[in-house]
């Protein structure tokens, strides 16, 4: 069940009025557990199988880190089970693919025969944030959770199941544990996220990713200003749908007096590659940050095993969100580019004599670069793409002026608020005005049928 | 819901004690405020369309039909049928062969009516495509207008000439209009649209503005959302296409020539659906019975389907469905015509006739006591 449907009011509209009754009663947790798995289970009840199992063994196993001598050993039990599971599900094809190319490389006559096993929606996002919750527990940054149910609607919390934010136990369990009121405040903020996610899903990114499946579906057919263009167009495609998605997920759930971790703040005003990655999927760079780069040493061991960290973070951040090589690629491309931002931020020219906004669009360009090998459907295609921009003619890119418009007016709104001028936006005009341009837009020309998440795949 | 009420609760701290919004940015609003978005959008939603209809100029002739490429604006045809109601003619409902599929508005079945009666009372209120389990629920949802008028509807047997046409297979099946047809029940075998589908229909097809959005995509948009129609014309302004007023009506494209004859008048063997069991046919009967809980006298014509092209025993079972219906419109006292075949020459295919097959059959109408009297009545007793 995706946000912006029909059956998603008519759930939400049902579940929400349940909820608001059931708020102050035993009843609350359970209540959220039935309709997270109801919600889940609605795209397929198959899909509560790894669900379950996951939430059931890191229950117990986190039981025993807590209480066992051997903690270490519980904890690999955990990290190697959710692994294990998301291995199966997500890479089991990739890893016989590139078994057998091995095998045939070394001429043998055997192959691996390659799965074809469905993947949950969501998967690595609540496997990634049990991984972290084990973690916690055995470092004693967060107390074991004693009550399954809420540990069960920790791992399972509807909004977030899909596509994250990856939250952290120490900032969504003593949420659930305590019941506290929802106000009118939580509920009219809840709806303002949502509504500007809402717009940001359907009116924006659904309407970029038009031109960009026709150019990127077909790329040897368009030059470079239409490859330009459409690699511009994905970057916030890409940026809409995800940042989107999560102020959905982060409305519903301050509507339910939850709150959930900002996952997007401006990424495209960023300043260095540093910066866009405590910008872009904050869940998940912080999650990185946390258990992989700091375990790793971190920057405290000199500036190449720095850079060998950062590199590894990002190979794997890459990996997580596909198993392809083009993800891969896209993880090494950031990686240099986080090499590169470093460098000239030491360089005194770069730091102090190049004026912010050209740093932002150097950043937003050099994404905007890496995104190619995110969204193209093989590393060949990849390689084309680029190879085109450079080669291929000057044909008109008929890139729609509309779809330019509202990039540019996100884009405005986004740098008059990191502005001082920010309180031109505080004004109850603009605000209110805001919101209806956006419904009204919306309820006057959005198509009926939404498309799917893109980051619901990985 | 007091429960629900209490618990939601008014928050009257200043703004300075509100809990923070963590958010990048300021789309922040209070209850006040979101009080009044609901009010600017509720007027959008009340009173967009009713201004459209004063911008948009709408003057249909005495052979106005709705134009093929627009056969799925809903909104059009709520408006012609509200212009015809409100000129007190009679309404000609049914299907393409009503709509007149394969000639000009010049040619079809209302206008014979209107030449031959010397009074142009008949309007065309034929929408391509819409089979009886479609046609029922274009009456119920946008043929509100029609109450207390006088119908001449038209049922095309084609549509119980396979199970298919039926909607009675299992496989699911595109169908014409489905966004017509009964969404939850009475159920449609081949119907098979997922849930989400078929709620936004059944929730969209109540609110005018939801049907106003409609027309303005598929009148100005060629049928497509705003968004892929500037994939199209990039560089347009899509307000001004508004402004420029309806399109021109194109036609169905291509319009053959010659009867079902010179493509060589195979006979056939049809597999008639058992009326009983029938989808089609319950959904028409609805549509009957929805037309006169409103108040309207209804006259059915039935057919005249082309038994030219089929075989001895097909012809009898297709005789023996029709003495059925004959036989349940009695039974209910709706005055019915159930036509004798056109000439072999007049058809263009199973249903379809060509203008000259229209022209008698008009002729054969008018000359029926049962429908001289059902038009007498009406004009005697005026309507309401």
């Amino acid at each position: 069940m995706l946000f912006h449907t029909w059956s998603f009011f008519a759930f939400f509209t049902v579940a929400y009025l349940v909820y608001l009754l059931v708020k102050g009663t035993w009843l609350r947790l359970p209540w959220l557990l039935v309709i997270s798995y109801f919600f889940y289970a609605w795209l397929s009840p198959l899909y509560l199988i790894p669900l379950v199992y996951a939430t059931v063994v890191d229950y117990f196993v986190t039981g025993r880190i807590e209480k066992s001598r051997r903690k270490g050993a519980w904890l690999a039990l955990s990290i190697i089970n959710n692994l294990a599971v998301l291995g199966f599900f997500k890479y089991s094809k990739f890893i016989a693919e590139n078994v057998n190319v091995l095998l045939s490389l070394l001429g043998a006559s055997l192959a691996v025969p390659a799965p074809g096993i469905l993947l949950p929606a969501g998967l690595s996002f609540y496997l990634l944030q049990s991984v972290g919750y084990a973690i916690d527990v055995y470092r004693g940054d967060v107390q074991r959770e004693k009550s399954f149910l809420t540990y069960a609607a920790f791992v399972s919390f509807f909004p977030r199941l899909l596509a994250g934010p990856i939250e952290r136990a120490n900032h969504i369990l003593p949420q659930l544990r305590v019941n506290t009121p929802i106000t009118m405040r939580d509920f009219t903020d809840g709806l303002s996220i949502f509504v500007v996610g809402y717009f940001k899903k359907v009116a924006l990114a659904d309407y970029l990713a038009l031109y960009v499946a026709k150019v990127y579906g077909a790329p040897r057919e368009f030059q470079a200003p239409a490859l330009l263009l459409a690699t511009f167009l994905f970057a916030w495609q890409i940026y809409f749908d995800f940042s989107g998605y999560t102020d959905m997920a982060r409305g519903i759930a301050r509507m339910m007096g939850l709150r959930l971790m900002l996952n997007f703040n401006n990424p495209y005003l960023s300043l260095s590659m540093g910066d866009f990655w405590r910008r872009w999927h904050i869940s998940l760079s912080s999650w990185f940050r946390d258990y992989v780069y700091i375990p790793l040493g971190g920057n405290r061991k000199g500036k190449l095993a720095t850079y060998r960290n950062v590199f590894v973070t990002m190979v794997l951040s890459g990996l997580w969100h596909g198993a392809a090589w083009t993800f891969v690629l896209w993880g090494v491309v950031h990686a240099l580019g986080n090499f590169t931002t470093r460098e000239l931020e030491r360089t005194s020219f770069y730091a102090q004599k190049v004026p912010a906004v050209a740093k932002q669009l150097f950043v937003l360009g050099f994404v905007t670069f890496a995104w190619i090998f995110f969204r193209a459907p093989s590393i060949s295609d990849a390689w084309t793409i680029v190879g085109r921009i450079f080669t291929s003619g000057l044909a008109n890119p008929y890139c729609p002026l509309l779809a330019l418009g509202l990039i540019v007016a996100v884009w405005a709104y986004e740098y008059i608020f990191e502005s001082r001028v920010q309180w031109l936006l505080e004004a109850r005009v603009v605000r209110v005005g805001l919101v209806i341009l956006m419904i009204g837009y919306i309820i006057m020309t959005v198509p009926a049928e939404g498309q799917p998440f893109i980051y619901m795949q990985f | 819901m007091e429960a629900a009420r209490t618990t939601i609760q008014r928050d009257s701290a200043r703004a300075d004690d509100a809990p923070a919004f963590d958010c990048s940015h300021l789309v922040r609003l209070s209850g006040r405020e979101w009080f009044i978005v609901a009010v600017v959008i509720l007027c959008l939603v009340r009173f967009g369309p009713v201004l459209w209809n004063r911008v948009e100029a709408f003057h249909p002739g005495s052979d106005y039909r709705v134009p093929y490429e627009l056969s799925s604006d809903y909104w059009l045809y709520r408006r012609h049928c509200s212009r015809a109601c409100g000129q007190e003619k009679i309404l000609v409902v049914g299907d393409s062969v009503v709509w007149g599929h394969y000639v000009p508005p010049e040619q079809t079945l209302s206008h014979y009516l209107n030449e031959f009666s010397g009074s142009e009372q008949f309007a065309n209120l034929g929408l391509d495509g819409t089979h009886p389990a479609a046609l029922e629920g274009l009456l119920r949802y946008y043929g509100a207008h029609i109450w207390g008028r006088t119908v001449l509807l038209h049922f095309n047997p084609l549509w119980l000439s396979s199970s298919k046409h039926d909607l009675q297979t299992t496989k699911e099946f595109h169908f014409n209009h489905s966004e017509l047809v009964a969404q939850f029940a009475p159920k449609i075998p081949c119907y098979k649209a997922p849930f989400a589908q078929r709620l936004r229909i059944a929730v969209q097809r109540k609110m005018p503005f939801s049907n106003w959005t409609s027309h303005l995509r598929v009148a100005y948009c060629q049928s497509k959302d705003l968004q892929t129609w500037t994939l199209e014309h990039p560089y347009s302004n899509p307000l001004w296409v508004m402004l420029r007023g309806l399109p021109e009506p194109q036609g169905p494209g291509e319009m053959p020539s010659g009867s079902w004859l010179d493509k060589g008048g195979k006979r056939q063997d049809l597999a008639w659906v058992e009326l009983d069991g029938s989808v089609q046919w319950r959904f028409f009967r609805r549509a009957v019975e929805l037309l006169r809980r409103r108040g309207n006298e209804v006259f059915v014509l039935v057919g005249p389907f082309n038994e030219h092209m089929l075989t001895e025993a097909n012809a009898a079972t297709y005789n023996a469905i029709k003495d059925q219906a004959a036989a349940w419109f009695r039974e209910n006292n709706v005055p019915c015509f159930l036509p004798s075949p056109l000439p072999a020459a007049q058809y263009v295919d199973a249903s379809h006739p060509i203008g000259e097959g229209y022209a008698l059959l008009a002729q054969q109408l008018l000359e029926q006591p049962s429908f001289t009297s059902f038009i007498t009545d009406r004009n005697t007793k005026g309507q309401p």
